[in-house]
């Protein structure tokens, strides 16, 4: 340590001896204090626990159980005749209770008003606003008289395809049915909007001028009437399925 | 043999794919062979050249789609840690975990036989050891239903802009109920270590599931 220098004014032995111990205190060390320990003031076991995280919208709940349409009668026939024969059993609406799909209520999500359209935009493929191959879905039932009956001669159909009855299938509008497949798309669009039709989805192939309705198979004759009915469609209109191709006109 | 590091050829994404593809069956077959969904929408596929159960049902396709195009951007930064497939309750608790914990190597020896036979292979030995899964857990109660959570390697926070991927696909911070299990009981599927990724695949059952 260097000479500290203490200048006074003189006078007062007392006062010199009271400056001098001034003076030393001034020039003690400091005490040392030790840091108290840091507590975060979140609970330690949250920090080091993190939570995952998840989808805010549920999975799509399937409540009750639907089967196939060929049975195990069905088949047998169709074995042994080499000729389907649609036995009694195996009508749907009579004895089998179709898929249900409802949506576990999310009170995570804000409750949509017009929950008819749905807009998937994916980054990198959205944002241009084109109408060129615009489409939408439809989940809700909501307004719309669900007919879970098939006619004999579709339900014909379903069983000797082996068709499922949530299988998805395409109705196809060309231009064969309305003189303006732009006109039809505006007026389809504001049905499915409204509700108007059982769950499904569609979109507009301008290159090819059809409209492509996709619906299930169960709800299909319903959807095909429906199409011919408020678009007013001409002519027949063609439903086909994956694989098989053109299976029933209208 | 080359050694690349993750930044070399766009790896991650590579290792995204080929994980997501992944885990899109291992997804399906669960809920198959759980019996979280109806049979009736279930068909009969093959991949990695074994069978496989995958749903026709397009919603819920399209619901599992949705959430492994979400993950893929965490897995593709090596940010997932786990990706656990829930089966819940009616109550909402979970009643099983299938945990996919996922690791990759900084570096990696990366050869066309490294990436496509033997990752191969050891996806298949996964996907068998989920068939038959069934064998050693024990029944879920009726009306279950599943999520899929995400643990990443950062707080969740901090990754909730790269799982955003889709617009009205949003995701969440998970419930504590819906992560913690009563009395699970652990039940080791299948480990794998390749040279592009580790991963290891265990269940967890809660003991008392009625």
């Amino acid at each position: 340590m260097d000479d500290v220098v203490l200048h006074y004014q003189p006078g007062s032995a007392v006062r010199l001896s009271c400056l001098l111990e001034q003076t030393e205190k001034l020039l003690e060390p400091f005490t040392c204090r030790p840091p108290p320990v840091f507590s975060p003031w979140f609970p330690t076991v949250a920090a080091e626990h993190r939570l995952p995280i998840r989808p805010a919208k549920p999975a799509p709940q399937i409540t009750s159980a639907g089967v196939t349409l060929t049975t195990t009668t069905a088949t047998e026939n169709k074995l042994q005749t080499g000729n389907p024969i649609i036995s009694a059993e195996t009508q749907p609406e009579q004895t089998e209770e179709p898929l249900c799909i409802t949506e576990t209520p999310n009170h995570l999500l804000p409750v949509r008003s017009a929950p008819a359209v749905s807009h998937r935009e994916h980054p990198g493929t959205e944002g241009d606003g084109s109408p060129v191959r615009r489409s939408w879905s439809v989940f809700t039932q909501k307004g719309v008289l669900l007919q879970k009956s098939l006619s004999k001669h579709f339900h014909r159909l379903v069983s000797v395809h082996r068709l499922h009855l949530r299988q998805r299938a395409k109705w196809v509008i060309t231009q064969q049915n309305c003189r303006d497949v732009e006109k039809v798309w505006r007026s389809l669009s504001r049905s499915v909007r409204s509700s108007g039709f059982p769950p499904c989805n569609a979109n507009i192939r301008r290159e090819q001028a059809e409209i492509w309705v996709f619906c299930d198979v169960l709800y299909s004759e319903q959807v095909g009437r429906l199409l011919k009915d408020e678009l007013q469609l001409s002519g027949r209109i063609h439903l086909s399925v994956h694989k098989l191709g053109t299976i029933f006109s209208m | 043999m080359t050694t690349l590091t993750r930044q070399d050829l766009n790896f991650g994404q590579v290792v995204a794919d080929i994980l997501c593809e992944f885990l899109e069956v291992a997804i399906h077959l669960i809920l198959y062979v759980r019996e979280v969904y109806p049979s009736g929408i279930f068909q009969k596929r093959k991949k990695y050249n074994v069978p496989v159960q995958m749903s026709c049902h397009p919603e819920l396709n399209q619901y599992i789609q949705d959430t492994l195009h979400c993950v893929k951007p965490l897995i593709e930064k090596n940010d997932a840690e786990k990706v656990v497939v829930v089966i819940m309750d009616k109550e909402h608790h979970p009643v099983e975990r299938f945990v996919f914990e996922i690791s990759q190597p900084p570096l990696l020896s990366i050869s066309s036989e490294t990436l496509l036979s033997h990752v191969e292979q050891l996806l298949r030995a996964f996907i068998l050891k989920i068939s038959v899964c069934d064998a050693v857990l024990n029944n879920n109660p009726p009306g279950c239903s599943f999520t899929v959570l995400v643990h990443t390697r950062d707080a969740a926070t901090r990754n909730m802009e790269k799982v955003q991927v889709i617009k009205d696909f949003p995701w969440i911070v998970a419930d504590e109920q819906e992560v913690h299990m009563k009395e699970p009981r652990l039940i080791p599927l299948k480990s794998m270590t390749s040279d592009i990724v580790k991963m290891q695949l265990y269940v967890e059952e809660r003991a008392q599931k009625t």
